[in-house]
């Protein structure tokens, strides 16, 4: 007997028996088997080979075998899709059934088989069940359409079910409502094409609120989301919805709760911060957050989570409710962490003696992650809150003393913050620090401990032994340890030069010759050469003074936060990350934005950034982290910003990208950053851009490698089509390559092509004329533009116009000649070598008659001397020098024009005044108020 | 014993006898289901899928299943062969041009193993038409001869209630006769 029969075999098998009690003709029989078939999908057997078999029992008349029947088809109709061909008369049946149940259990399963050969049929059920009369049928249809959108968009589109859904909004059902609305929602996030047609209006957002208080929770859940993301037209209407949303924040549902608060904290945005309203909306806010508090666990925590946003956005709406926030003994960490987060965001001045107090308690519980956060909390508050900043710091000391091994390491990574911001205040405790230098054992607990080593080698008396002990294990030490080892060691070496001469050759070599990180490598060439070509210049940078740190350090980005407040009560509120960082195939969703704000609000906004950007140019100039960096990656405004301000010292270029889907997608919201997106970040992207670390954002500083686009004025209507016979001329003039060029766009409106172009300068006052003839597409066909760029010379003839910049072109082409006047942007004529001898400054600034000065303010100016001076550098506007009096930045600067004339500057800059006050001298004071007009609009762009 | 049993049986028709309605789209199978079950005329759309009823005729009860006759569907009617006692199989007097595949598809299905007991009733329907082909036209065209089962072709029309009962009759004797 061959082997044969192991393959083949009497056995009929489990499916085999179901297949014949299916086709029994018993009715009982039959349900006991789809029941067992049913039983054996549920348990992850696979039944699809009993397809037909299951589908042949769909006619019936008894409900649960229907029901039965309809499951197992939701289940396997993707894997048979062929075959599902045969319910579809069913379907089509069963929607005008008698009986509602079963017409809104046929639409129902209908919309959850996702097979494209068979929703063709289902479309005229559809529609019939979106018009039926039993609510309960609408309502599930409404859904239906939600997802045969995620099957076949276009197809919803064509058959005019989107409309129908629209309709909806109206239905007397307010179930049928929140379903609708539930529906287009989702369609909505999946496809921002459907907007036009399901765009909501005032009116519809009436309805929706009319409804709102006759449904379900869940409906109101719904319908809550859905009016959070309408833009109402004014304030006005944003109050009247918030007066109608403000009941739902009684509400026993968390849901309902938090999603109410949504929407109000969206449309708070639009009204006047200061008005009567406001504030007493802000005070009914805090009791249905406080009482969320008072629910399970896991609620607290989403609660918290969300809480900790608002409180971010909004610091006054749970000031004075600290106390629930102080963490209960049997609160799970993950509350007991959240809760400490919070309590921090929220100490003050009037509260930090109870905060404190709450915080030493923590300090001695047992959880290690809690404790340590505690400790770190108790840093925070004493950069916080100044008055009492000496009893942390006694409180940490106490801390020390305990010598719990991690309690110290991180009380040490504090105090090193705590010196960051009050220099020359605590450092007699410096001794005691210094006695628990052998426990250390983490990374950042050890690089802050050398931090302050270095930063105070003065006055520590062993601070080279100190060192040197760190670097006998140097090669095995976290990175962060040695860059910072090598930072403290070249602090100490300028300190002491006499007798640290060994070691700090000895890092160098280590830092350069045996380590292959390049960015240790890189920070170790830098100072070897800074060494040993001018000392006095590596004494300027590495010890340089340290901008002050800021109070909120770890605070999410203000755009990022702005997304997030719109998605509270969604697990990107949870998260704290957009919802296309989480969620699949949602790159192409809206990114939402909270309401155009007013306008006190805004400038707070710009503050929050700066302190950001300040703290970058900490950890920049010092190779240490000053505090625990904000780990959050900067949205779009902060990119913006960076690339105004070439400040790119916080995360990289990549990061980004990869966070909003690469710059194309970027949506901009100002329209200066539009222009600076078009050309300078691909510029940016392609040039050594200084990214990745702030070790190497340094390096961009030392070698003046700033790299960026002077300031392009928007193009300009010169000829307009109706002056121009159809010929429109815009056009601006930049500064690229030493040279001015002017970018011009020719339009043709009018019917016929044209041709033959020419241009032509009347004399000027800086002898502009065009250094080649102009060449532009000829001919032109109508309706199309041409853009061309003509570079231009300085050495025509010369005529002092009025005003100096005032310039007059004739343009000509095989139609007329044309002629229009306009004025040059004054930077333009900035040469590149405009910047002037520190002492030959100072002598020509004296020599200049005190009569040839004159004073601007230029207010509301959103930057600090450091981005000031990288924004004008980029227009050949150079800093000379740059002094700090008494808070006060001054900043000393030359230009230089193309025809010789030297214009020099001093700019007075008192933070967080925004009025910046220049003083202008030149031998030529003509040209003041061009130069003002443009300082003013540099600094503005 | 076994003779009393099977009077009774067939005094009160306990045991329900499986027909299948077949055809080509738009013959009228729909039609004459519901015609038989409900002795009227329903509007109906093209059937995608299947449709089954209970029909009383006389004192048996037949369960009579009508499969959607599109191109499409056709080789899902094999799913409803085993146990069946009577095709009926529909076709349309007045589509000559589709004689061929009506053919066609009649002799593939006949040759399922799962049907060779079954009774094959054909319907020559749609002869209310004006110009239609008569049985024996649409008997030729089909190749009925060359048949092995046990066969009969009516002249009916769904619309008019026409020779419906009489096939029914047939069908109904024919099955009795068997048991």
């Amino acid at each position: 007997m061959t082997d044969s029969k192991y393959f083949t075999t009497t056995k009929k098998g489990e499916i085999f028996e179901l297949k014949s009690e299916l086709q029994s003709e018993k009715r009982e029989k039959k349900k006991e088997a789809v029941k067992k078939v049913i039983a054996s999908m549920t348990v992850g057997k696979d039944v699809s080979a009993l397809f037909p078999d299951v589908v042949n029992c769909i006619q019936t008349d008894n409900l649960e075998l229907k029901k039965l029947v309809y499951l197992y088809l939701m289940n396997y109709a993707k894997s048979q899709p062929d075959m599902a061909i045969l319910a579809v008369n069913t379907f089509v049946k069963d929607c005008e059934d008698s009986n509602p149940l079963i017409r809104a259990l046929a639409v129902r399963t209908m919309g959850c088989i996702r097979v494209d050969k068979i929703i063709d049929y289902l479309c005229q059920p559809l529609r019939n069940c979106l018009k039926d009369e039993d609510p309960y049928v609408r309502k599930t249809a409404a859904v239906c359409v939600a997802k045969l959108y995620d099957i076949n968009a276009q197809l919803v589109e064509d058959q005019g079910f989107l409309d129908l859904l629209r309709d909806m909004l109206s239905d007397s059902n307010p179930m049928v409502v929140a379903n609708a609305v539930a529906a287009i929602s989702e369609i909505l996030e999946s496809s921002p094409t459907a907007q036009q047609v399901l765009e909501m209006n005032a009116s519809t957002i009436n309805k929706l609120l009319t409804a709102l208080n006759e449904c379900t929770e869940w409906g109101q859940v719904f319908i809550l989301d859905a009016i959070s993301n309408y833009t109402p037209k004014d304030d006005k209407e944003a109050q009247s919805i918030c007066e109608r949303v403000t009941p739902r924040l009684a509400h026993a549902n968390a849901a309902v709760v938090l999603s109410a608060v949504k929407v109000i904290m969206k449309f708070m945005e639009m009204l006047d911060a200061t008005s009567e309203y406001v504030l007493t909306l802000v005070k009914k806010l805090a009791p249905p957050l406080v009482t969320l508090l008072s629910a399970e666990a896991e609620i607290q925590y989403v609660a918290l989570r969300n809480i900790n946003l608002i409180v971010q956005k909004r610091s006054d709406i749970l000031k004075n409710e600290m106390k629930v926030f102080f963490v209960k003994y049997n609160d799970p960490i993950y509350v007991k962490l959240e809760k400490l987060d919070i309590m921090i965001r929220l100490t003050s001045q009037a509260n930090i003696a109870q905060v404190l107090a709450e915080l030493k308690e923590y300090a001695t519980e047992v959880d290690v992650d809690f404790v340590r956060k505690s400790v770190r909390a108790i840093g925070r508050c004493a950069i916080k809150v100044e008055p009492a900043a000496e009893k942390c710091v006694s409180t940490l000391l106490d801390l020390i003393q305990t010598k719990v091994n991690y309690v110290v390491q991180e009380a040490i990574v504090v105090i090193k913050d705590i010196f960051r911001k009050y220099p020359n205040k605590y450092e007699s405790i410096i001794a005691t620090l210094c006695e628990n230098l052998d426990t250390l054992d983490e990374p950042e607990a050890r690089a802050s401990m050398i931090w302050i080593i270095g930063e105070y080698a003065e006055r520590i008396d062993n601070a080279d032994e100190l060192l040197e002990s760190f670097l006998e294990g140097f090669q095995d030490e976290n990175s962060q340890v040695q860059l910072q080892l090598l930072t403290a060691i070249v602090k100490l070496f300028l300190k002491r030069p006499t007798d640290t001469q060994e070691l700090v050759q000895q890092v160098l070599s280590l830092a350069t010759q045996d380590s292959d990180n390049p960015d240790l490598r890189d920070r170790g060439y830098i100072y070897w050469r800074l060494l040993s070509t001018d000392p006095a210049a590596a004494k300027e940078v590495v010890l340089a003074e340290k901008p002050l740190i800021s109070e909120e350090t770890d605070l999410i980005e203000p755009t990022l936060l702005d997304e997030l407040i719109c998605h509270i009560s969604s697990l990107a509120s949870v998260y704290h990350k957009p919802p296309n960082s989480f969620v699949e195939g949602r790159q192409g969703g809206l990114r939402r934005v909270l309401p155009p704000k007013s306008s006190s609000y805004r400038k707070h906004t710009r503050r929050g950034n700066l302190a950001e950007q300040e703290t970058q140019a900490v950890v920049e100039n010092m190779g240490a982290p000053a505090a625990p960096q904000a780990t959050v990656i900067p949205g779009v405004d902060s990119l913006i910003g960076d690339l105004l301000d070439m400040d790119l010292g916080g995360p990289s270029m990549a990061q980004q990208q990869q966070m909003f889907g690469g710059p194309s997608q970027t949506p901009v919201q100002t329209s200066g950053a539009m222009d600076l997106l078009g050309e300078g970040l691909d510029s940016l992207l392609g040039g050594p851009a200084p990214a990745g670390d702030g070790g190497l954002g340094g390096l961009g500083d030392i070698f003046g490698m700033s790299q960026s686009q002077s300031y392009t004025p928007p193009q300009e209507v010169w000829i307009p089509a109706a002056k121009g016979k159809g010929l429109e001329v815009t056009g601006t003039f930049i500064r690229k390559n030493n040279q001015v060029i002017m970018d011009l766009t020719f339009s043709n409106k009018a019917m016929q092509p044209m041709a033959g172009f020419a241009i032509q300068f009347n004399k000027n006052s800086f002898g502009l004329i065009p250094a080649n003839p102009l060449q532009v597409q000829s001919p032109l066909p109508p309706n199309q533009s041409a853009s061309t760029s003509l570079v231009l010379n300085t050495t025509g003839p010369i005529q002092k116009m009025d005003p100096l910049t005032s310039l007059q072109v004739a343009v000509k082409n095989n139609i007329d000649v044309f002629y229009f006047s306009t004025n040059v942007p004054i930077h333009v004529f900035f040469t590149e070598d405009g910047e002037m001898e520190k002492r030959v400054f100072l002598a020509t600034w004296k020599d200049i008659p005190a009569q040839n000065e004159v004073q601007y303010t230029i207010s509301n100016v959103e930057h600090n001397a450091d981005t000031v001076s990288a924004k004008l550098r980029n227009n050949n506007i150079f800093t000379v020098a740059k002094r700090n009096v008494e808070g006060q930045d001054m900043l000393y600067q030359s230009l230089k024009l193309t025809n010789g004339i030297w214009v020099l500057a001093e700019l007075k800059i008192q933070p967080p005044n925004t009025n910046f006050v220049v003083s202008l001298r030149s031998g030529t004071p003509d040209i003041f108020p061009e130069i003002f007009q443009i300082l003013d609009t540099i600094l503005h762009n | 014993m076994g003779g009393i049993w099977s009077y009774f049986s067939g005094l009160f028709g306990t045991k329900e006898r499986r027909i299948l309605i077949l055809g080509l789209d738009g013959a009228g199978k729909t039609t004459i289901l519901y015609r038989l079950q409900v002795g009227e005329v329903v509007t109906t759309i093209p059937t995608i899928g299947f449709n089954v009823e209970t029909v009383q005729f006389k004192n048996l009860k037949f369960q009579v299943w009508d499969l959607g006759g599109q191109t499409s569907i056709r080789p899902y009617w094999r799913c409803y062969y085993s146990n069946t006692d009577a095709i009926i199989y529909v076709v349309d007097s007045m589509d000559r041009e589709r004689m061929g595949i009506s053919k066609q598809e009649l002799f593939s299905m006949l040759e399922e193993d799962e049907l060779r007991k079954a009774v094959l009733v054909i319907f020559a329907n749609k002869q209310d038409i004006e110009g239609a082909m008569t049985p024996s036209e649409v008997a030729n065209a089909l190749g009925l001869t060359a048949i092995k089962h046990k066969y009969q072709i009516f002249k009916t029309s769904a619309i008019k209630g026409e020779g419906l009962n009489e096939a029914m009759e047939w069908t109904a004797n024919t099955l009795t006769q068997q048991k």
